[in-house]
């Protein structure tokens, strides 16, 4: 194992690329701390130890985990990825219901790369509403911060604020460039590596509040508790169902082809973090929806979601993340995966299933597989998602807990998925891996 | 101190303006959400030709000096007050 990262190393076009992709993510972090012209940082600043001392957990969680702590700093990179994000899913949920997205989709290679720029222009335009709702409440007194009378931007004038929106744009413009950049000159995929760093670097400083708050013991516990967690995670991530494959014998000129068995591996977790993901944005925009009214406003519907659907530890909100999860799975595992296009593919190269008839009853029968085993891969996920919030309750830790929900399974899924594509450029020169 | 602000403030704008235009130029790599947790080796190394490359080159020196500006700007704000 250790020897395979010192060969990652004195290979010098993938040394090259981990190098490239470190500088990228400092970069990231970098920016991340460079407030936006216009805000008065020590302000910002007195109020976020407020806001962490306090450990009530505002609206701005979930963000803010995906930005790096980026969004409460108010910085050029506030918003992180998540309009991205935000962009993907939604240019993603159309591809369904939109013909000619569709038709793209189908198209292959043009097609997908006309539908990544509809996604960057989404991005940009959700950037520019992002941004201004963002400023906007933050330039209320205790709009971004409920407990903290301070007053964030100091000149309000019309100016100023758009001189804001548009740095604040820019700068998710210029994140979006820098995880394409790591994906094409980089190791891994650009945009999930940004957000791991995000995610990652949220990870000290909890650790260490947990120790001040609850000292030596508890903190040790819960790294144990974490390291568990990552294991099993790793191993149901790496868990498949190997379906075996048959293939004929064919002669074709002098050459024998076929006659070998393979499988086709199905995951457990075929989805992977998207239904996570999917499932918290969806669930924190009733909470922005009602943000939006103001602090106090006394309508029914304002207090109803203020009571059930913003504290993470509601019954209600625990029932529908878990149901939203579970449905996001199945619906994602439909969109990657089409058993009757499998099917077809193997017939076409005269493939069987030992045991099934091929085309419509291996297409059934495959169907049957993969509903029952995203099941158990659904009921996972929403198990992982859900650690949080069971600790929180047998605990009574902070809500943000480190090692659980959301943010393990996407450092876990891109780290395994870094790896593994670290190791296939490895073995293009030697055969030994990281992954036994 | 107001008016080398505000000239900050103008010069950011223009940079900011030109700095989305040019990202959104480019073309773009690695398809959104599908491929980003589990797509593997996908990727082809694609021709980025001279145009590309020049590209690449002028937004990094429109983004660093973005990041210039931003940074004077935060200077001005931090050590005279009165500027806001």
């Amino acid at each position: 194992m250790l020897t395979a990262f010192f060969r990652a190393f004195r290979t010098p076009d993938l040394r090259r690329k981990i190098f490239f992709t470190v500088a990228i993510m400092a970069l990231f972090r970098l920016g991340s701390y460079i407030p936006t012209p216009g805000v008065d940082y020590a302000a910002v600043r007195r109020c976020v130890d407020l806001a962490s001392n306090s450990s009530s957990s505002g609206l701005y969680e979930l963000v803010n985990l995906f930005s790096g702590g980026a969004l409460l700093q108010l910085s050029i990179f506030a918003l992180g990825i998540m309009p991205y994000i935000t962009a993907s899913i939604i240019i993603q949920l159309l591809t369904v219901v939109i013909p000619r997205f569709e038709a793209l989709k189908e198209e292959g290679q043009s097609g997908t790369a006309k539908l990544t720029q509809y996604t960057r222009y989404l991005t940009i335009g959700l950037a520019v509403l992002q941004s201004t709702t963002f400023v906007a409440i933050s330039r209320q007194q205790g709009g971004l911060f409920t407990n903290c009378t301070e007053t964030l931007i100091p000149n309000d004038d019309l100016f100023t604020l758009g001189v804001m929106v548009l740095t604040m744009t820019a700068g998710t413009g210029f994140i979006m460039w820098l995880g394409e950049l790591v994906t094409e000159k980089g190791i891994g995929n650009g945009m999930s590596l940004l957000i791991f760093t995000s995610i990652a670097s949220a990870f000290p400083g909890s650790l260490w509040s947990i120790k001040t708050q609850r000292g030596f013991n508890t903190f040790f516990i819960v790294i144990g508790l974490g390291l568990l967690i990552m294991a099993a995670v790793i191993f149901v991530e790496q868990s498949q169902r190997r379906i075996p494959v048959q293939y004929a014998k064919r002669q074709v000129g002098r050459r024998a082809y076929g006659g070998t068995t393979t499988y086709i591996p199905i995951k457990v977790n075929m989805a992977g973090v998207i239904p996570v993901i999917f499932a918290s944005s969806l669930l924190y925009l009733p909470a922005l929806i009602a943000q939006f009214q103001g602090q106090n406003s006394t309508a029914g519907w304002v207090v109803w979601i203020r009571d059930n659907l913003v504290k993470g530890d509601h019954p209600i909100y625990i029932a529908l993340y878990f149901a939203l999860i579970l449905f996001f799975t199945y619906f994602y595992v439909a969109i990657t995966f089409n058993p009757d296009e499998v099917a077809e593919n193997m017939k076409k190269y005269g493939g069987f299933i030992p045991g099934i008839r091929a085309g419509r009853p291996t297409a059934d029968y495959l169907e049957y597989v993969l509903s029952r085993i995203t099941l158990a891969g659904a009921l996972y996920l929403g198990m992982v998602a859900l650690i949080p919030l069971i600790a929180l309750i047998l605990v009574d830790a902070n809500q943000n807990f480190p090692f659980g929900g959301t943010s393990i399974l996407i450092v876990v899924g891109v780290g395994l998925e870094t790896v593994k594509q670290i190791e296939s450029q490895l073995q293009q020169r030697h055969y030994e891996g990281f992954l036994r | 101190m107001s008016v080398l602000r505000l000239s900050l403030q103008v010069l950011l704008v223009i940079t900011s303006l030109i700095l989305t235009l040019l990202i959104l130029l480019h073309k773009g790599r690695g398809g959104g959400l599908s491929d980003m947790f589990g797509g593997g080796m996908s990727s082809s190394m694609g021709s980025s030709g001279v145009a590309e490359r020049n590209l690449n080159r002028f937004t990094i020196a429109i983004g660093v000096t973005w990041a210039v500006v931003i940074v004077l700007l935060n200077l001005i704000y931090r050590f005279f007050p009165d500027a806001f």
